[in-house]
């Protein structure tokens, strides 16, 4: 009942005209980073965390909340038409989605992703509302040693989820804990790894570490090879999956949404895992696994709901444990940090309008995707026919503007730059950025509540496997650091490993 | 026939240099972390965080090291090949020279020219776009930002803006 309350509550924020303006600009920009492939969730994010000091907090989060499960619908017409994945989470979709396009069937294919979207949208929303709150209460009792653990894990599990060699991306996600501890000490205000720059001594901005590393040097990269689209040419009719279609697919939305969700819950999971999963799960379970890869409705309804789902379930961690389990949802703890809020177990009780006003915004963004994304698809395959050479320059303009404006310093512009041409050595050289700018935002509450737990227990380690759920997250830690040592498990690794960060 | 793409102890095997400059980068943080004192286990210093990420950056440096010089790795020139590699080195080049030109010469000054070299110089666009796109894009943003946001772009020496 409280529940109930607490979601009509939440609609009368969300309902808001502002809100909903809100809304609908954070979806609309997500189908279309979506859409465009060169230009994921991510930098989509990155570019836009300045515009929302402009508006109230609730506003703000729920614009790029939209922008983050938008590019998830906006991705699969990208792979469906063009086979090029919009963003890393529908990379699995380009597998079916667009045979069945080359077969006449891209009606279906965008119908069906766009149906388990909303379906998995959905399920995941109730699940969110149904969940959070329980474990907010239970997060309440989690202690400095627990938070440490929690966080470790989760810097873990996305370095064991990354892909290429696992020691790089432990050695990106120490850098990154370097990088966020640049500045001031918070416990004896000494500054720290500044060289003299007054710039330094509040810290490296997020904004210009992840423009740069996501913006910029995904431009450098794309610069360097021509990017070719064979756009179908042939006239999309019949989006609604026919009796047949939707009877092949029920099964493949609903497992999507259930693993989906849990994935996405999960401390360095998310969409693309989420999506690679349902995809295997699918074609392991079909009488006919021969059909796939060569247009099987199942292996775009299942990867699509999956990944929908699992972009809920990830606003789970870091609505009740304050912790991002991924890059995405790490900027938009950045979102949160700039308003002065701190999202964790209490933010539910003391802020109850924004994290339920929050939730029923999601509820209303995918209704609206579900307009955006069938009658207006002629819209988006317009779009696609941008041309790159036009695109870029604007993205870069984009970001430097973004940039400034978070700051009003043209120092945090230099940063950019530099951490663009850095990012851009980093991918070519095998180094993933996604573990380093988790491990950035991660890094001074990492610090923190390990020099808390040491003095609280006055330098006994021992703190670390006292507690239950901090031994178990260490433990969990531990065996994916060594299993990679095994070779069954670090073929599983090789399997899941993610294209990029998200 | 050796794979000239794939070396072992060679300056031009890039996994190598990958590790040593890891290697150093963790050396460096171990030195500052030591410089900032590592107070005691009961009450952690500044630099104890920063004195145990180098001894991890530094072991895991290592083990990119080793790895290179056991199993081999890419060379630099595999890395780019059958890429345009020029096109990426042009565009740093105009984004160095961008920020360079920020601050004395203002935000539309030192934009516009930036526009107009990146779609002209990368992917040639015709002309008759690219001219009015490279400067309708950044006034736009500027008049948007001035008049609407009330924020204020690098005018430079000139005031322009």
């Amino acid at each position: 009942m409280d529940t109930l309350v607490n979601v009509a509550h939440g609609l009368g924020v969300a309902l808001l005209p502002i809100n909903l303006l809100y809304c609908f600009i954070g979806v609309f920009i997500g189908t279309l980073v979506g859409v465009l492939p060169g230009i994921g969730p991510i930098s989509a994010m990155s570019l836009l965390l300045p515009v929302t000091l402009s508006g109230t907090p609730e506003s703000g989060i729920i614009m790029m909340a939209g922008i983050y499960y938008g590019s998830m619908y906006g991705g699969s017409t990208t792979s469906i038409l063009v086979n090029i994945p919009g963003e890393a989470a529908s990379v699995v979709t380009c597998i079916d989605g667009h045979q069945m396009a080359k077969q006449g069937r891209a009606g279906p294919a965008l119908g069906i992703s766009a149906f388990g979207s909303f379906i998995a949208g959905t399920f995941s929303l109730v699940a969110l509302m149904l969940v959070a709150p329980s474990l907010a209460s239970v997060a309440i009792a989690f202690g400095p040693a627990e938070y440490f653990s929690l966080m470790v894990l989760g810097l873990v599990v996305l370095t064991f989820l990354t892909q290429g060699s696992m020691a790089k991306a432990l050695l990106m996600a120490c850098i990154g804990v370097v990088l966020g501890l640049v500045g001031l000490d918070s416990i004896t205000a000494q500054p720290r790894l500044t060289f003299g720059r007054i710039e330094l001594i509040d810290g490296i901005g997020l904004v210009p570490v992840v423009m740069g590393l996501f913006g910029v040097a995904e431009v450098l990269l794309n610069t360097e090879q021509a990017i070719k689209r064979d756009i179908i040419k042939t006239k999309i009719t019949q989006l609604l999956p026919s009796k047949e279609d939707w009877k092949a697919s029920s099964g493949p939305v609903a497992r999507g949404t259930v693993l989906g969700f849990f994935l996405g819950i999960l401390p360095g999971g998310g969409a693309v895992v989420a999506s690679f999963a349902s995809y295997a799960l699918e074609k392991r379970l079909s009488k006919h696994p021969e059909r796939f890869g060569h247009g099987a409705i199942e292996g775009v309804a299942g990867p699509e709901s999956a990944n929908n789902s699992a972009a809920g379930g990830a606003f789970i961690p870091l609505m009740t444990l304050g912790i991002p389990p991924n890059v995405v949802m790490a900027l938009l703890l950045g979102a949160f940090v700039i308003h002065g809020l701190q999202p964790g177990p209490l933010m539910i009780s003391q802020n109850p309008t924004l994290f339920w006003g929050i939730v029923a915004s999601m509820y209303i963004g995918n209704l609206m995707l579900l307009v955006l994304n069938l009658p207006m698809i002629g819209m988006w395959v317009q779009l696609l026919r941008l041309p790159y050479n036009v695109l870029f320059p604007l993205i870069i303009l984009f970001t430097i503007i973004g940039v400034y404006c978070s700051s009003n310093n043209v120092f945090d512009v230099h940063v950019m730059i530099a951490f663009g041409v850095i990012g851009y050595f980093m991918r070519k050289l095998g180094y993933e950025p996604a573990p380093l700018v988790l491990a950035f935002v991660l890094g001074p509450m990492l610090e923190n509540n390990l020099r808390k737990s040491l003095i609280l227990s006055q330098g006994d380690l021992m703190t670390f496997v006292e507690r239950p759920i901090s031994a178990i997250c260490l433990a969990f830690a531990l065996v994916l650091l060594v299993g990679p040592l095994l070779p069954s498990l670090r073929k599983k690794r090789e399997m899941v490993a993610l294209d990029e960060g998200a | 026939m050796t794979d000239q793409t794939n070396v072992k102890l060679r300056l031009n095997n890039s996994e190598l240099w990958g590790g040593l400059i890891g290697l150093g980068l963790g050396l460096f943080v171990i030195w500052s972390g030591l410089k900032l004192k590592l107070g005691t286990i009961n009450d952690p210093g500044s630099g104890y965080v920063l004195f145990y990420t180098g001894i991890l950056m530094c072991a895991f440096a290592v083990s990119i090291t080793i790895a290179a010089v056991t199993e081999g790795g890419p060379t630099f020139a595999s890395r780019w090949q059958n890429m345009r590699w020029g096109k990426p080195v042009l565009v740093i080049v105009c984004l160095a020279a961008f920020a360079f030109a920020l601050e004395p010469l203002g935000f539309l000054l030192s934009a516009i020219p930036l526009m107009l070299l990146l779609l002209r110089v990368i992917d040639p666009v015709r002309w008759s776009l690219a001219v009015p796109l490279s400067i309708l894009a950044p006034l736009g943003m500027w008049w948007v930002l001035k008049h609407l946001l009330a924020i204020q772009l690098p005018s430079g020496m000139f005031e322009i803006g």
